[in-house]
């Protein structure tokens, strides 16, 4: 059983505690992507679970085994960093051969690992060359490489497509999917990119502030965010979120009135956040949906959607819609219909959801 | 063939052609001009800095090469640089005829490959030394200690060097004598002199040295380290397999610098530390050209030997260089 268990981790510098207590179980196997704002402590675990920072508290086994104060050469994990920490005086091959020399793993057996895997990553053509010479996108490969030589039980990723370009980054995306389902090694993976944790987990650690926000696949956290952090975090664009009370029938939004479900008389008069993802609207009323009447600023074309850029009251909105090719009609766009189910509730205090039992 | 060489209008092909590469180099040179006159124009600030360097280099490096010529004229003071006859390599003739040159020229070449093979990797060795200290405080005192001696006078260093190998009170002699045995007058006798020279060299600079080196890792990326203790290499294994190749580079620039000074062997040092006596192996081009030039007035002989000495440096320094970035891609120009 490959997987990592961290339980009640935590990480202080001196007086300052930056990771406070993490419980986390990575099942064998599994992709779980951390993902969270710059400084919220992601990076300062997935270093916790490598060995390159102390763990201040808690405990951390990796196959069973307890490695709180195993070096991290024998916690038998593989890392890739965000600037790829390519060895630049060493060609390809050889970078991906230094950590099997290391290992002193016969001559015969690393010329054998490494072909096997450039051909994995395509790489063969690239043996000879020097980081300098390689694009970001093949350096990029060559750190998994030489990741992928040693089969190690787990792979740690930090931020590792934060340095490429958009169109590469999404090819780079679909290659780490595909390789962790040929692999099949229990894999976890630091990203502040809530569209790469999207696309490549099995399940997603939001953090936030050195703490665990949700846990849960990707479609449970967008579907059912547990705060408004979470609800905020995942989704492009975030979730809209506006302040209502609620009523006897649904909740009060300013002026207008949405229907929820399990509205009851019992909460009427709670205040509470009220988040609409952009996606979960229409520009139609169909059936039980109610409407929200805004004040549009602009509109973004995406080519199928577009974005509406709106105000109501305070508030900024933004919701996407599809264009059917024209976006000529948008523009004169007063108001957006939401059906009672797409209405996510938060508590206005606290900021975690709310369940009225619907 | 008369034929295919002539162009319609019955012109030489080849000398139209020449004419029209004449013209696109003419034109070249004329833009190049162009654009250093509008760069000129646009950035007269920076070269309003540039000034001061350029006007030092003019006065005391380039204004002084007019008097190298007295190495090829019979120079008489009286006559004057000008007014001196011209005597083409006569000169380089008396010199490599002069055994005590050719004695010079020897000493200068040994004492700069001692210098080379024990002083230049002792600033590298201090700074790889320095860098595995994990104790702030200590690491910080002890770099102070060996920064120490560049900063105190060669008469000093001498004077200290002279007292330390006394026969009569110095610290060296006062522990071979306890040990039994006879004391060595060090300084009088040829064969001490060299390693004398160096190990004072490298007392004197080996600190002050390191702090290139120091910088050049500091620079190293810290993830290279992070990924290599993941990947199970040692401290040791880092040093060499990560921490030498990556400040390989600024080894190998401090070493075509240092290639290029192979003739300048520390004058005031050899004059402070050596005596008639150790002359044999301490007498080195630069004291040569001293007491040829200065204390026997022969000044033509020894502008000759000066731009020997030159001539050898910037050979030298040019083949290092070429050397370096066939092999290693790096180089000073």
């Amino acid at each position: 059983m490959s997987g990592v268990n961290l339980s009640g981790i935590v990480k202080a510098y001196g007086a300052v505690q930056v990771v406070h207590g993490i419980d986390l179980d990575v099942a064998e196997k599994e992709f779980v992507v951390l993902v969270g704002p710059s400084g919220c402590g992601k990076s300062t675990t997935l270093r916790m679970v490598a060995g390159l920072e102390e763990i201040s508290g808690g405990e951390l086994t990796i196959d069973g085994r307890f490695v709180n104060r195993v070096a991290p050469k024998d916690r038998d994990v593989a890392m890739v960093f965000q600037n790829y920490a390519l060895y630049p005086h060493l060609n390809v091959a050889d970078n991906m051969a230094f950590g099997l020399r290391i290992r002193k793993m016969p001559k015969d057996e690393i010329k054998t690992t490494i072909a096997d895997v450039a051909e994995i990553l395509g790489l063969t053509p690239y043996l000879d060359r020097r980081p300098s010479d390689l694009s970001g996108g093949q350096r990029q490969r060559v750190a998994m490489g030489r990741a992928i030589v040693r089969h190690p039980k787990v792979f740690l990723f930090d931020e590792p497509l934060s340095n490429l370009d958009a169109k590469l980054r999404t090819q780079m995306r679909a290659e780490i999917k595909r390789l962790h389902k040929r692999l099949g090694v229990t894999s976890i993976y630091v990203t502040h990119d809530q569209v790469e944790a999207m696309t490549l987990a099995d399940r997603i650690v939001v953090m936030n502030d050195g703490r665990i926000e949700q846990v849960g696949t990707p479609m449970e956290l967008f579907n059912n965010p547990a705060n408004t952090f979470v609800a905020g975090f995942l989704g492009s664009p975030p979730m809209n979120q506006l302040k209502g009370v609620l009523t006897q029938t649904g909740v009060k939004v300013g002026d207008a009135e949405i229907k929820i479900d399990g509205a009851a008389a019992e909460n009427a008069g709670r205040n509470v956040i009220v988040g609409i993802r952009p996606e979960h609207v229409t520009l139609q009323a169909e059936g039980q949906s109610s409407s929200l009447p805004l004040s549009l600023d602009l509109v973004e074309p995406l080519g199928s959607e577009a974005l509406l850029h709106a105000r109501y009251g305070e508030s900024a909105l933004v919701f996407k819609v599809e264009t059917n090719g024209d976006i000529d009609h948008l523009s004169g766009v007063s108001e957006v219909h939401v059906q009672p189910d797409m209405v996510k509730l938060f508590d206005a205090d606290t900021g975690r959801a709310l369940n009225l039992g619907a | 063939m008369a034929e295919e060489n002539s162009s319609a209008s019955g012109q030489p092909v080849q000398n139209a052609r020449t004419e029209g590469r004449e013209m696109r180099r003419q034109n070249a040179n004329d833009g190049r001009w162009l654009r250093l006159l509008d760069h000129f124009k646009r950035e007269w600030q920076l070269y309003a800095m540039l000034l001061p360097t350029i006007i030092w280099f003019l006065v005391f490096l380039y204004k002084p090469m007019y008097g190298l010529q007295i190495a090829f004229k019979d120079y008489s003071i009286f006559r004057g640089v000008s007014g001196s006859p011209w005597i083409g390599f006569e000169h380089f003739h008396t010199l490599f005829s002069n055994d005590q040159f050719i004695r010079a020229v020897k000493n200068t070449i040994i004492i700069s490959f001692y210098n080379l093979l024990f002083g230049f990797p002792a600033p590298i060795i201090l700074a790889l030394m320095f860098n595995e200290v994990l104790h702030a405080s200590y690491k910080k005192t002890a770099q102070t200690i060996v920064y120490l001696p560049h900063f105190i006078s060669s008469v000093i260093i001498a004077g200290i060097v002279i007292t330390a190998f006394s026969p009569t009170a110095g610290i060296i002699n006062t522990f071979i004598s306890w040990l039994g045995f006879e004391p060595i007058y060090f300084l009088t006798q040829p064969e001490w002199f060299r390693p004398i020279f160096v190990g004072t060299g490298i007392w004197q600079e080996a600190g002050f040295g390191s702090i290139v080196f120091l910088a050049a890792i500091s620079g190293v990326n810290p993830s290279l380290y992070e990924s290599a203790v993941v990947d199970g290499a040692n401290r040791w294994q880092m040093m060499w397999k990560i921490t030498v190749p990556s400040i390989l580079p600024t080894i190998l620039i401090m070493l075509i610098i240092r290639i290029g000074n192979v003739m300048e062997v520390s004058f005031e040092l050899v004059m402070l530390l050596y005596q008639p006596s150790t002359y044999a192996t301490a007498d080195v081009v630069n004291t040569w050209v001293y007491r040829q030039g200065l204390q026997s007035g022969q000044y033509d002989l020894a502008a000759a030997a000066g731009l020997f000495n030159a001539v050898v440096a910037l050979t030298l320094v040019m083949t290092a260089n070429t050397l370096s970035r066939r092999f290693s891609r790096t180089s000073l120009w």
